[in-house]
């Protein structure tokens, strides 16, 4: 076991030993199973209409009903969890992918690039998230990957941000001092010295911008602006959920309540991770250079 | 004071420019750009040329953009594209219909978020306090959209006490009229910034009961009740006002999906409107409105609370 694993599994272990966290962590993974193993556990596929039994309440075939064309809710749900996911998965990847850097550079080397870096970040933050969102999608047009990009971009400024401090704090640190007086390259500095100490803040934010991209997914979706159908997708199931509330009061309160339970669950993972590893840290005074390697 | 006024604008204005010329450029990544935007991609040549003309698309970029953003500001936002209607008017007639419901909102949020903030922050890591905390999770992990459609087969399609969707009644017009049509989206936005003022509130009472002036009254026999109305409450206050204007400048810009659960005639739902006719002129002046008042509501917001704390220090 090296160095730098040791403290990310008691942290691991630290946030797994809260029970509200656990039962976050076990909601998330079962529903991450679920999703992943749907074609082999559902009978149904979530495309396949049947007008026959549109808007049948729900029964033993239907166990949560079925939607206006006769679709299976259920087994939609199911599938819309994987759109949410995949939407997750790559909001996250390219706000990390790209804000990290911003952040590294622009805290690393400070005057103008930090300036001309951060102004453009506020320019993304000058708009409500999903305004900015709609109006990407309004230009490039409705489709899976437009939401996602949209979603990805609108997380950028809180990765550029956090990173950003993260540098700031570091660099004045004795370590960083010394990597640098061996005559250290910046990007060695930036990646091998500074960044694997930046870890935990950058970590929570994955976890919460992961809540904010699937919360922004949906309501893209439900705006009739996100993942255009047939893809099931929990927004847009809601929004065509809303137009039979009178004839099929049950229809949307399936994908709200997995949409719901999602977000807390994340929320929950995310705010214990952050408090654990703050725990963590003021034990010590400060953070401790894992991972280094000079 | 006027320093620290200048500093911000300073910073905020490359900031509202730069996001200007993105909403003006905007219309350039559209298929076709701007002229298949007006007219639409199989136009004649006819019509592609009189269109160019119309709008000076021969001339220089930055003179197109510098053109555009100088009628902006003179609040000729274009005509759009639906009805031929100024888009600045189509806006100014969603604002106050935006506006009662985003005062409406932050009032329930605050009648509900104050309270817990405040019995949370007294009792921290009790029973109490967890439950409370609670709420504040809930509040915010529930998608407005969902529990928008909880409240209407709850209060309009079970119980028929209010309509499942709102119109804009002026509150002076007929107080109850509007009450009874912003009862719902109000609550649904209410309840999620309760959740957001309760959150912030708690951390900052328990920062002041931790200060030093806390335990200097309490010595010198101050009762409990004043302790807290007169010098905890009062510097607790102080930056949440800052959190609740931020607040009422998201709801202006952005009680979007609010606005659709309930087809509430604000301006959330001419942008989607817009957006779903592709009516660019209107997607990028509503755009563009929504930007100046979310930055200066922002900037108010921050010289408000340097003016109120003289211990804000003007950098």
């Amino acid at each position: 076991m090296s160095a730098s694993q040791r403290p990310a599994l008691v942290a691991a272990r630290r946030v797994l030993a809260q029970k509200s966290a656990f039962m976050a962590a076990v909601f998330l993974l079962g529903m991450a199973l679920i999703a992943f193993l749907a074609p082999w556990i559902l009978p149904g596929d979530p495309l396949t209409q049947n007008l026959r039994h549109a808007l049948e309440p729900p029964s033993a075939a239907f166990w949560f009903g079925a939607d206006e064309l006769g679709r299976d809710i259920l087994t939609r749900v199911v599938y819309g969890a994987r759109t949410s996911l995949v939407t997750a998965l790559g909001a996250v990847a390219i706000a990390g992918l790209i804000g990290v850097p911003i952040g590294l550079v622009a805290g690393f080397y400070g005057g103008w690039r930090d300036a001309v870096l951060m102004r453009l970040v506020d320019v993304i933050l000058a708009l409500p998230g999903i305004l900015f969102a709609m109006a990407l999608i309004a230009v490039i047009g409705r489709s899976q990957m437009a939401a996602l990009v949209a979603v990805g971009i609108t997380g950028i400024p809180s990765f550029a941000r956090i990173t950003r401090a993260q540098v700031l704090s570091l660099r004045r640190r004795d370590f960083v001092i010394a990597v640098d007086a061996m005559g250290g390259s910046a990007s060695h500095l930036m990646f091998r010295t500074i960044l694997p100490n930046s870890w935990s803040p950058i970590l929570v934010q994955i976890v919460i911008l992961a809540a904010v991209a699937i919360l922004l997914e949906a309501a893209l979706a439900f705006l009739g602006v996100g993942i255009p159908p047939p893809t099931p997708s929990w927004g847009e199931m809601l929004r065509t959920g809303k137009s039979y509330l009178y004839e099929a009061p049950y229809y949307a309160i399936l994908p709200g309540l997995v949409l719901t339970l999602t977000i807390l669950a994340l929320d929950t993972l995310g705010r214990t991770l952050a408090t654990v590893l703050e725990d963590r840290q003021g034990s010590t005074g400060e953070p401790e250079p894992e991972g280094q390697r000079l | 004071m006027s320093g620290y006024i200048l500093r911000r604008l300073a910073q905020l204005l490359p900031v509202t420019l730069l996001a200007s010329l993105a909403i003006w450029a905007m219309i350039y990544a559209v298929p076709g750009g701007p002229v298949g935007a007006m007219v639409g991609e199989n136009a004649t040549p006819e019509q592609i040329r009189a269109v160019t003309e119309r709008l000076g698309l021969d001339r220089p970029v930055l003179v197109q953009y510098g053109a555009w953003l100088g009628k902006a500001l003179k609040g000729d936002l274009g005509l759009s594209l639906q009805n031929r209607q100024p888009v600045m008017e189509l806006i100014l007639e969603r604002v106050p219909a935006t506006v009662q419901l985003g005062i409406a909102a932050i009032l329930i949020g605050l009648l509900i978020g104050v309270p817990i903030a405040i019995l949370s922050a007294l009792h921290p890591r009790s029973r109490l306090d967890r439950l409370l905390s609670g709420w504040s999770a809930l509040a915010l992990g529930v998608p407005t959209f969902w529990l928008g459609i909880l409240l209407i087969l709850l209060f309009a399609v079970e119980l028929r006490w209010l309509p499942s969707a709102s119109t804009y009644v002026a509150f002076w017009e007929s107080p109850t009229k509007a009450i009874s049509n912003l009862l719902l989206p109000a609550t649904t936005l209410g309840v999620y910034v309760s959740g957001i003022f309760a959150r912030f509130l708690r951390a900052s009472l328990i920062g002041e009961l931790h200060a030093d002036y806390v335990r200097t009254a309490r010595a010198k026999g101050l009762p409990e009740r004043d302790v807290i109305g007169r010098h905890v409450l009062r510097n607790a206050l102080l930056p949440f006002i800052t959190i609740v204007g931020l607040m009422l400048a998201s709801f202006i810009g952005g009680a979007l999906v609010t606005e659709a659960v309930f087809t509430y005639p604000g301006l959330g739902r001419l942008l989607i409107q817009a957006i779903s006719t592709r009516d660019y002129p209107l997607i990028q002046g509503a755009i563009l409105f929504i930007l100046v008042i979310y930055v200066v509501i922002n900037l108010l917001v921050d010289v408000a609370y340097a003016w109120v704390d003289p211990r804000i220090e003007y950098g």
